[in-house]
Parts: C-alpha cells; structure tokens; sequence
C-alpha cells in the first residue's frame, strides 16, 4: 500500500515536470474599465474561454474610467502595456495612430476579410478604427447621449412630460426656466444641465448644428464658421452663472443626482447604460416610471440635423504582444463580443452589430429605439491625434464665457487663434 | 602652520560603519531621485512623443525656448507663485503662532498635537474631495459666510471665480499641513534648554519678549526647516488642483507648473516638454532654497 502511494506520488512528479517542460500557458493582460454590471458578465466569458483554451490564462484588471487613460499610456511609454485594452476612442486613436495596436486577426476570428468584418456591423460604426485601410479594433460599445428627465418634477411645475418635453435648445432654456429652484444665487434644483466637460460629445453638435464645424475638410484649418461658434458660446454665457444662471460646471454632475431624484436636477444628458444605473442605484425611482428619455434637442434655427456626437469603446490588441497572443488576444475578444444581447440586457450597452439591431431584444429594450433613431443623425467625436489638446481649448473657451466677463468674441478669438496655432505645430 | 588632525582607529572604523549604513539610503536616493533626474534633464534636449516608438529627436534647448516664448507656461509660472506665496506666508506664520500656543500649554499639548496634525494623515486626494463637497455651490463654505455675513443665498463662487478658486486650494492646503508644520514647531521649541527661559524671566523678561527676544532666535535653524519644507510643497502642489479642475474648475487660475507638466506629457504626450518643465521647476526651488539657507546663515544665533 504504502509502495503504491510512492509510486502515484512520483508518477505525479514526473507528470508535473513534464507539463511544467512542454505545457505551455499563454497569459493574457487585459485592462477595462470600472463597470459594476460588465465585470461578472466577463469573468463568466473568461472562465468559459479558459475552459475551451486550458492553455490561455487571463487576468482581467479594472481600473476607474479617469484614470485608465493615464495607467494605459504610461504602460505603453514603458513598452509594459497591456495585452488587451479598452478605452474612449478619442483617447485610444492615438495609439492606432502610433502603431501601438495590432490590425484585427481575421483568422483568428474566423472571417476572410475585412468586408465580411464590416458587413456585420451598422455602417459607419467601425470608421474610428480604420486607418491605412486596416481595422485595428472591435466595438465593446458605441454610445450617444440623449435627455432623460423626471416626469414629476414637469408635472409639479403644470407642464405635461410627454408633451411639453423640450425639442429645442430654446425649449431647453425656456423648460429650465421653469423648473428652477433658487435659494438667491444658488440652485437648489436645477431643469437642465449639460455634461461638463464632454465638450466634444455633447457641445460640439450645438456648433455643427448651427452650421460650423471643428475642423476644415482638409484639416489644416480649426474652427469653421465664426458666426456658429459664437451663438453657441454665447447660449453657454447665458446658460450660465454670468447669465441666466440655470447651471454650471461646478455643480454635482446632473447625471449623478438625476439618479437619487432627490429634487436637485430634472433633465440629464446620457447613454443608455444609464437605465442600468438607475436601477441599480435607486431601484424605487427605476420602478416608479417617472423617468422617460427623450431625443437630444435641435436648435430651432438648425442649419444641420446632427444630434449629441457618439464614441465607442473599442477592444484593442498590443501590437508588441507575441504573435501567439495577439492570436488568442482576437479569439478571446471576439468571443466576448459574440453575446451582444448579454451586453445589452445585463450592462445596458450596445454593440452596433446587425444582428442585435434586429433583435427581438434590441426592439423591446425601453428607449432603444430613441437612441438608435438619434444615432442615425449622429457624427463620430472628433478624431485627431491633437484632439484632447483641441477639447481642452474649447473647455477653456466655454469656462471663460460661463464664468467670467470675458465675452463670446473674445473667448472665440482666442480659441481660434490657439486651436491654429496647435494645428501648426509640426 | 596647519595641524590636521588625524583621525583615530575607532574614529576611522566608526566613519566607515557609518558610511556603510548610509549606503542604502544612497542606493535607494540614486535610483528613485537622482537618476530620474539625469533622465529627466536628458529628455528635456529631445522631442519625444510618449506612445511613439520612433527614435526621439535631439532639439538641443528647443523645448526651453519654446517655454520662454508659451503663454500657458508662464501662466503657471503665476499661478504656482500666488498659490506658493499665499500658502507658505500664512503656513509658516501661524504654524509657528499654534506651537508657541501648544507648548505654553500645561495641559492638552498631545490632543491639540493630534487635532491640528490628523489633516495630514489624509490623502491629499481625499483632503481635496471633502473640501469639494464643502465648496459645492450649496455646500457648507457658502452656508457658514452666508450665515456670517447675513448674505442669505449668496454664491461665493468658489470654484468658478479665479480669485475664490485660487483661495479655495490654498484654504484646502494649508488646513491640509498646517498641524504638520505645527509639530515641527512644537519639537523645535521643545528643544531650547529651559534654563535660558528660565533666566530671562528671572531677569524680568515678559512673554513677549520671552518670545521675540529667546524663542524665535533660537529656533531658526526649525524656522529654516519648515519655511523650506513649506516652500518646497507649496511648489510642488498638484492634487489639490487636479481634483478641483477634474469636477469642473477652471484650469486657468489653478494651473500650477506640476499640473501642467502632467497635461503635457500625459494628454499632449510631449513628455521632451514636460521634462523641461521639471527641470525648470526643480531649479526655481533648488535657487530659493540656496536663497533661504544664505539669509538664515547670515544671521546665525547660538546658545
């Protein structure tokens, strides 16, 4: 007996030394963001995936979304980055841009060609990602902002939600007008209030509206069409404290305290994943119905019918990972990506596949159909590999006006004189 | 005729032993301190795109020049001396006000230590976002003037005028290390033989000049300690700020020369920029700390 026991014992020595010789195991880095509903959706895929690949190892690292910006480019400076990783595509850009990601591996996948990659997604969604004629990401989400607000609180002010929600940026303003509360110069409740600092998401479409644009089409020129710009700068001078006070960027973020409804703001700009959040935060106010979503506004005058801009989140490859891994790195990512319903129902946010877009899921999700009939009006963020330099002088520009007497011309000289100078910069 | 005193055999062995132990301190000063440094000083001569994994270009003193001539630079160059002469004056000055106060005491002395010096324990990150929450339009910094002041339903604008903004990080600051500074104090003035106290009051010497004339001269060398280890922070400064712009300040006012330096290199990815700006920072506070040590050894006091 205790012979037989020595031999199992180094039978399983020997077994242990030749797996550790010849068994090799690949270890996936995968980096994301926070997202309370995402994470036991994809460590379930992780284990799945572990279990159909024994030899692949993945260890899946969240960080908050402020911070994975940072965390994943201070990666890559040190040539230490991860082997999968995902973050807003204006962010991301660069790093295609850099050839710092990988192109998608078709085999892997399992397709032939780019074209059959492209058929299978809502056109135009996979734009970000091409460069060079080359796709060098899968979308995790594509998301666009639209209006969510509290039925009570226009009920409590004699307006009807259904009817008189705003359609306009006047409306906007004139709804707002409405719904404030003020103790003297401070806002208790605030109508609306936009989405500080998302100025390329949610503002620029104000100004492309109004007929102007960030960019020339060639690209050398910023800041297109005086006249849009400063209506639009100014309607933020008169939005905020310097004007008709109705909001600013130093207040709790709107989205955040449309959640608890607890009286201190009626409207809020955001994407779908927000329904999830609603629900989990404040399960009562998810219940009670007196929420709705409503398109993102128009100016009554609009030149062009664009709502708020999208972004996606792309997953996306290390280019200096091992041919070995970026294989498995697209094998594990299309795996994930391939349960777009899960997505959708457990963490609220949609892949633009075709195939979910004509889902039973997708019709019957509340306010789907708001969202994708905005996203068809829709323009991607800005791309440009100085876009953040570029967003953060609009921020600047817009604080100007919002809080201080500088004026919309002045902002707007400014601004474009900058915004010309950066593009010059070799 | 000049004596050089040899050292002896235990004087030499203790030397060595001592150098011994102060190895690690070197090793580990070279390599998280000294060799950033050289680095840092290195890159500032190149033009290096931090994702780019093309060779980074030699531009010589290209990216100073290009600092003389950037607006955005010498704006933090201002903010950072109003955030450091703001802070550092009252830092210094009533940190110095609160130990005499301390130590006179005969009884309290630790839990007034405790009580100033808890700030300190806290992050600055988490310092900063308590007092966020406080500088909130409706926030408890509007209720107390409000309540004070008899101006109900004022907003002090806080975080949106530039010189409340400006005021509203020195505030978070100096409530942040004011207990810091206190204790050094506290050890300084702990650290004069009482004797001398003694004797000045025997010869009729009243608490003020007790103060003026024995304390304050000789603590110089803690008043050098801490008006350095002031200054060097309040230069330093950067969480404070990067919080307060994340919820929505503005950047203009508060964009002290480290919170540029992390815009640079971490958003524009000009990391040759940022280095240069580093190195312009660590030469500003290396001159003022020279500048500190010259004055204070001029007038030298000893007991």
């Amino acid at each position: 007996m205790i012979r037989n026991k020595k031999v199992v014992i180094v039978f399983i020595a020997v077994l242990c030394m030749i797996v550790g010789l010849f068994g090799k195991t690949v270890e996936l880095v995968f980096w994301t963001h926070e997202d309370p509903n995402r994470t036991p959706l994809e460590e379930a895929y992780i284990e799945e995936f572990q279990k159909m690949y024994p030899e692949v190892k993945i260890t899946r690292v969240t960080y908050p979304s402020s911070k994975i910006k940072e965390v994943v480019l201070t990666a890559f400076a040190a040539r230490k980055g991860p082997d999968i990783f995902n973050m807003e595509i204006q962010d991301a850009y660069p790093y295609v841009v850099k050839e710092r990601v990988a192109p998608v591996d078709l085999k892997a996948i399992g397709l032939k060609s780019y074209d059959e990659l492209l058929s299978m997604y809502v056109e135009g969604t996979m734009d970000p990602v091409i460069y060079n004629g080359k796709i060098y990401g899968l979308p995790l989400e594509v998301t666009n902002w639209c209006l969510y607000l509290n039925k009570k609180y226009f009920r409590e002010v004699g307006l009807d939600p259904e009817k008189d929600y705003p359609k306009t940026w006047e409306d906007i303003v004139s709804t707002s007008e409405k719904l404030v509360i003020r103790d003297g110069e401070i806002l208790l409740r605030r109508g609306f209030d936009f989405r500080y600092p998302y100025y390329f998401t949610e503002w620029l479409p104000l100004v492309v509206q109004l007929g102007g644009s960030l960019l020339s089409e060639d690209g050398k020129t910023a800041i297109i069409n005086d006249e849009a710009w400063l209506k639009a700068l100014q309607f933020m001078k008169d939005w905020g404290p310097q004007g008709k006070n109705l909001g600013s960027p130093t207040y709790q973020p709107a989205r955040n305290e449309f959640n608890r409804d607890n009286n201190s703001v009626t409207m809020c700009m955001s994407g779908l994943y927000q329904i999830d959040r609603i629900k989990a935060q404040n399960p009562e106010f998810y219940e009670s119905g007196e929420w709705m979503v409503v398109p993102f506004p128009v100016f009554e005058n609009a030149v062009n019918d664009v709502r708020c801009n999208y972004y996606g989140h792309y997953y996306m490859v290390n280019a200096e990972s091992s041919k070995e891994k970026q294989e498995y790195a697209w094998k594990f990512i299309d795996f994930m990506l391939s349960h777009p319903e899960d997505y959708l129902v457990q963490v609220g946010l949609i892949q633009p596949k075709n195939t979910l877009l004509d889902s039973e899921v997708f019709k019957n999700y509340p306010y789907a159909d708001v969202f994708m009939s905005d996203l068809a009006k829709s323009q991607p963020v800005p791309l440009h590999p100085k876009g953040p330099q570029l967003e953060q002088l609009i921020r600047e520009a817009i604080e100007d006006v919002m809080l201080t007497n500088v004026t919309a011309e002045q902002a707007l000289a400014t601004l474009k004189k900058k915004a010309n100078e950066l593009l010059q910069e070799d | 005729m000049i004596f050089i005193k040899k050292k002896t055999g235990i004087e030499k062995k203790k030397a060595r032993w001592g150098f011994i132990f102060t190895i690690p301190a070197i090793i580990f000063f070279s390599v998280f301190s000294f060799y950033p440094i050289i680095n840092a000083f290195i890159t500032s001569f190149y033009k290096k795109d931090l994702l780019s994994l093309s060779k980074p270009k030699f531009i010589g003193l290209g990216n100073y020049k290009y600092l003389i001539h950037s607006e955005s630079f010498w704006n933090s160059v201002k903010a950072t001396t109003i955030f450091t002469v703001g802070t550092f004056i009252p830092l210094v000055i009533i940190s110095l006000i609160l130990a005499v106060f301390i130590s006179s005491r005969k009884r309290f002395q630790k839990f007034f230590q405790m009580s100033y010096y808890s700030p300190a324990l806290l992050s600055s990150v988490v310092a900063a976002t308590i007092w966020l929450l406080m500088f909130d339009p409706r926030g408890l910094a509007n209720q107390f003037l409000n309540f004070i002041l008899n101006t109900p339903g004022k907003d002090y604008k806080w975080l949106t005028s530039s010189g409340m903004l400006r005021l509203a990080t020195i505030i978070v600051y100096f409530w942040k290390y004011i207990g810091y500074f206190t204790v050094i104090f506290v050890t300084g003035i702990a650290s004069i033989p009482q004797s001398i106290n003694e004797a000045a009051r025997i010869d009729g010497a009243n608490r003020w000049q007790v103060f003026s004339r024995i304390t304050l001269p000789l603590i110089k060398p803690t008043t050098l300690l801490v008006s350095v280890m002031a200054m060097t922070q309040c230069l330093k400064t950067f969480s404070t700020q990067y919080l307060f712009t994340q919820s929505g300040a503005p950047l203009k006012p508060i964009d002290v020369i480290t919170l540029n330096i992390y815009n640079t290199a971490i958003r524009d990815h000009q990391i040759g920029r940022a280095s240069a700006m580093s190195i312009i920072l660590f030469v500003i506070i290396m001159v003022l700390t020279l500048i500190q040590f010259r004055v204070s050894k001029a007038e030298e006091v000893q007991y």
